[in-house]
C-alpha cells in the first residue's frame, strides 16, 4: 500500500462576505450595517469607526450611527462562493465551501497537496490565488494547514505562506490558539474553559496524555471528532488510511449553449426551422448521453446591430427528447413577428435535471415517429398552452364548500379531480353550466326576467354558510324561462336580489 | 374508392360502415345513419345559446364505446370542452357519472387558437371527444373544413357547436342537427347527414327532459294566484323564503 499522502489546506475566509455580497448601494461616508435577527453581523469602516461592533443590538448600533440597516441574505453568500469556487477552479479540483453555524463567517476551502507540481510549489499557487482573489475584490483572510479545519482556525490567526511549512509548524501554530477559535461550540468552549484549558494547545497535551476518550466522554463525540480532525489524530485504526475521509471535488456547473451564425439575415420562420432541429438534436444529444431531461430552454434571437430577443419555452413534462421542444419553439415564433433580421440564433439549457426512471425508445434515427397515447396526450396539452397560455387549459374538480362557486375548483391538468360529493349534494338538482360570475335577475312588474320571464318550477333549496368570509345565505330554485330552457335561479336572501347562477342543459 | 369519405350518389348501402357510437336515445338511432353518432367526423350543432347539449351527448360521453376508449380498455379517453359557453359545474357532472379527470378545459376566443387548438386535439388518440363551442367569429367554409380533415384523422366524437343563425349557411360537416328546447323536451332535428339523402321535411325527435327537472308547484303555491314567476314582497312570502333577523 503506497504511504498516504500528507494533505494541504488552504482555508479562505471572506471576512466581510455578508456586506460584500449584498452589493448594497451607497456612498462611501454613509455606514451600512448588515443584520440577522436583529444583531449586527457585518458593517463598515464608517460604522465599526462610530462604534459599531459584531453581536451588538441593531438599536444600539443605530444609536451610535445613523447607518443604513441592510438584512442578511445567506442566498447571496452562497450564490457569491459558488461564483469564487468556479474562479478557483482553475488552481484546484478539491475546493469545498464553509460556513459556520455560529457566526457569519463563510469561505472556501482548498485541498492542494495534488496541484502542488502544477504550480511550482505552494509558495507560488497560494501567491497565484490570491492575486486572484485580489481582483474581486472581496476582503480575505487565510490559513495554511494540514488539515481542513485546522486551516479554517489559522485563518484567523495572520501567518505569512513561506513554502516551507511542515505538519509539526502546523501544530505548533495551532497549539497557539485560544479555544475561543471553536466559535461553532460555545457551550463545548464554556465547559473547557471552566475545566481550565486555554489554548488548543492545552486540549492536545490531554489528549497525547490520555486519549481523546476523555472529550469524548464529557463533550460528545461530535466536538471529539473535531478536535482529532484540526490535528489530523487518527483515532486508533491499525489501518487509519482505509478510514481517511475522501476530499471532495467540486463539479463546476455544467449547461448546454450553442449558436448558429447565419450566413445572411433571416426573417421568415420557416428559414430557421431546420437550425432550430439541428440545434435541439444537439441539445438532446447532450441530455442523453448525461442522462439528463430539462423543461425550459431558452432560444436567443440577435442581429448585426447587436439587438437581442429571449424567447422562453416550456414544458409541462421534463424532455430528453426534442420533438416536443421543437414543437413548442415553432408555436411560439409563429405567435409573434420576428422583431428584426436575424444574425445569430443561440440555444441555450440552463437547468437540466437527472432523468427519471423511465423507459425510453432505443432510436438511433432521430426521426419524427408516432408516439403512444400517454406521451401524444403531454405533447398536445403543452402545444395548447403554448399556444392558448398556461392558465386557458385546466381541469375542474370538486371542493367541499357550503357555495357552489367556491365548490367548483379549477385545478391545473397534473394534479387529480377531487370526486367525493357528500350525499347533501348528490341528491340536490344541479346544473351543467354553472357561471362564475351570477348574473342578475330584473324583478321586473309581471315577474322575474333573465332574457325573458322566468316561472320558478322546482324549489327552494336553501345554502347558508361562509359566515367565516362573508356571510351567505341564498334559495335555490329550478326556474323555467319562457323559450322553456331551465336555469338555477337564486334568491340572495341578504341582497333580496335574484340571480342566475347557471342553466340545465 | 374504400374511403369513407367519398359520396357515392344515392346508395347508402354502398357506403363504407363507418362507427358509430350510441347516442342513448332509441329514437335518435334511428334516425342516424350506422345508428349513432359518427366517430372521426365532424357533427355541427346549430342552437341558440344553452339548448339542452349535456342531454344530448352525455350518454354517449359516458358510454365510452368511442375506438379511442377501446383501445386503451379501463382507460378512457379525455373529453375536451374548447371555449364552453360557461363553466362545467363538477357537482352536476359527478352526479352524471361522469369522470372528472377525463374532463378538459381549453379557452380560446379567438378564432385562430381556436382552429389550432381544434386540429390539435382531433388529431391526438389521447382525445375521445371534443366539444368546441364557435368563437365569436364566424368560422368560414374553408376553415370548417380544415376542421372536418383534422376530425377526419381521428377517430373520436367532433362537435362543433354554432349559432342557429348559421342553420342556413352551407358547411361540410358530415352531420348537421338543429337543437331547441321545447315544452316536452329537447327537439333534435337532423337537417344534412352525408351519406343519407333527405327526400322530405326532415323529422325532429323529441327528447324528453329528466323527470327531476319536470318539477311540480309548492304546495303553498297551489292556493295562490295563477301569475308564474311573479314575486312580490307584499305577497306572503314562500314557505321557506323568510327574511334573516336584522335584514329587511
Amino acid at each position: 500500500m503506497s504511504e498516504r499522502r500528507t494533505r494541504l489546506w488552504l482555508a479562505l475566509r471572506f471576512k466581510d462576505l455578508p456586506l460584500s455580497a449584498l452589493n448594497a448601494p451607497s456612498s462611501p461616508d454613509k455606514s451600512v450595517v448588515v443584520v440577522e435577527r436583529r444583531r449586527v453581523v457585518s458593517m463598515t469602516a464608517n460604522a465599526a469607526a462610530s462604534g459599531v461592533r459584531i453581536g451588538m443590538d441593531l438599536t444600539t448600533a443605530q444609536l451610535l450611527s445613523d447607518c443604513q440597516v441592510v438584512t442578511r441574505d445567506p442566498a447571496c453568500e452562497q450564490e457569491t462562493l459558488h461564483r469564487l469556487c468556479e474562479q478557483l477552479y482553475q488552481f484546484t479540483p478539491h475546493i469545498e465551501p464553509y460556513r459556520s453555524r455560529e457566526t457569519a463567517q463563510s469561505g472556501l476551502l482548498l485541498e492542494l497537496s495534488s496541484c502542488l507540481k502544477l504550480f511550482s510549489g505552494v509558495k507560488k499557487l497560494c501567491e497565484a490565488i490570491l492575486a486572484l482573489l485580489k481582483t474581486t475584490g472581496y476582503e480575505v483572510a487565510y490559513g495554511l494547514a494540514h488539515s481542513s479545519t485546522g486551516a479554517w482556525l489559522l485563518s484567523f490567526d495572520n501567518h505569512e505562506i513561506r513554502g516551507d511549512e511542515t505538519t509539526a509548524l502546523f501544530i505548533i501554530r495551532l497549539n497557539k490558539l485560544p479555544i475561543q477559535v471553536l466559535a461553532d461550540y460555545p457551550n463545548e468552549v464554556d465547559a473547557l474553559g471552566k475545566m481550565g484549558f486555554s489554548t488548543l494547545g492545552d486540549l492536545a497535551r490531554q489528549i497525547s496524555a490520555n486519549s481523546v476518550g476523555s472529550f469524548t466522554k464529557r463533550l460528545g463525540k461530535d466536538f471529539a471528532e473535531v478536535i482529532c480532525g484540526i490535528y489530523g489524530i487518527d483515532q486508533g485504526f491499525t489501518q487509519a488510511s482505509l478510514f481517511v475521509k475522501p476530499v471532495e471535488s467540486y463539479a463546476p456547473e455544467e449547461y448546454f449553449h450553442e449558436e448558429v451564425q447565419f450566413d445572411y439575415p433571416i426573417n421568415i420562420v420557416d428559414q430557421i426551422k431546420s437550425t432550430i432541429e439541428n440545434l435541439l438534436h444537439r441539445l438532446s444529444d447532450y441530455l442523453r448521453k448525461r442522462q439528463l431531461a430539462c423543461q425550459h430552454i431558452q432560444w436567443r434571437i440577435s442581429d448585426i446591430h447587436h439587438r437581442q430577443e429571449y424567447i422562453q419555452v416550456h414544458s409541462d413534462t421534463p424532455q430528453s427528447d426534442w420533438r416536443l421542444l421543437y414543437d413548442l419553439t415553432v408555436i411560439q415564433l409563429e405567435n409573434k413577428a420576428i422583431p428584426f433580421d436575424i444574425d445569430c440564433l443561440e440555444l441555450i439549457c440552463h437547468s437540466a435535471m437527472p432523468l427519471q426512471g423511465s423507459s425510453q425508445a432505443l432510436d438511433f434515427s432521430g426521426g419524427r415517429k408516432r408516439r403512444g397515447s400517454a406521451q401524444e396526450l403531454s405533447v398536445t396539452m403543452a402545444k395548447l398552452k403554448a399556444r392558448v397560455g398556461e392558465t386557458a387549459v385546466h381541469k375542474v374538480s370538486y371542493r367541499d364548500s357550503p357555495l357552489p362557486e367556491l365548490s367548483n375548483l379549477m385545478i391545473g391538468l397534473a394534479e387529480k379531480s377531487f370526486q367525493q360529493l357528500p350525499a347533501i349534494h348528490r341528491n340536490g338538482l344541479r346544473p351543467a353550466w354553472l357561471f362564475a360570475n351570477p348574473q342578475i335577475i330584473e324583478n321586473r312588474q309581471q315577474g322575474l326576467y333573465w332574457h325573458g320571464y322566468l316561472t320558478l318550477m322546482v324549489g327552494p333549496e336553501r345554502m347558508v354558510g361562509n359566515w367565516w368570509d362573508e356571510k351567505v345565505a341564498r334559495d335555490y330554485f329550478l326556474a323555467r324561462r319562457r323559450d322553456n330552457l331551465a336555469v338555477w335561479a337564486y334568491l340572495d336572501l341578504y341582497k333580496r336580489q335574484w340571480y342566475v347562477h347557471g342553466v340545465f342543459a | 374508392m374504400r374511403r369513407g369519405d367519398l359520396w357515392r350518389g344515392h346508395s347508402s348501402h354502398h357506403l363504407a360502415a363507418r362507427i358509430a357510437v350510441d347516442t342513448g336515445y332509441a329514437a335518435l338511432n334511428s334516425g342516424l345513419l350506422n345508428g349513432g353518432w359518427p366517430l372521426g367526423s365532424l357533427i355541427e350543432v346549430c342552437q341558440q345559446g344553452f339548448q339542452g347539449e349535456w342531454q344530448l351527448f352525455m350518454p354517449a360521453l359516458l358510454s365510452g364505446e368511442s375506438r379511442a376508449g377501446e383501445s386503451r380498455p379501463g382507460n378512457p379517453g379525455l373529453i375536451v370542452l374548447l371555449n364552453p359557453p360557461a363553466e362545467p359545474f363538477s357537482q352536476a357532472l359527478i352526479q352524471a357519472g361522469l369522470d372528472l379527470d377525463r374532463l378538459v378545459i381549453v379557452k380560446a376566443t379567438e378564432k385562430a387558437p381556436f382552429l389550432a387548438c381544434f386540429t390539435e386535439l382531433t388529431r391526438t388518440v389521447a382525445c375521445d371527444a371534443v366539444l368546441a363551442w364557435q368563437p365569436r367569429a364566424n368560422l368560414t367554409y374553408t376553415e370548417l373544413r380544415k376542421c372536418l380533415l383534422s376530425a377526419s384523422e381521428g377517430a373520436g366524437l367532433y362537435i362543433l357547436f354554432r349559432p342557429s343563425s348559421v342553420q342556413q349557411q352551407s358547411s361540410p360537416a358530415s352531420l348537421r342537427l338543429f337543437s331547441q328546447v321545447v315544452t316536452g323536451g329537447l327537439e333534435v332535428t337532423v337537417f344534412k347527414q352525408k351519406g343519407m339523402l333527405q327526400r322530405q321535411q326532415a323529422r325532429p325527435v323529441v327528447l324528453s327532459r329528466p323527470d327531476e327537472w319536470r318539477g311540480l308547484p309548492p304546495y303553498h303555491g297551489l292556493d295562490q294566484k295563477p301569475h308564474p314567476g311573479k314575486i312580490d314582497d307584499k305577497t306572503p312570502p314562500l314557505a321557506n323564503v323568510s327574511n334573516l333577523r336584522g335584514k329587511s
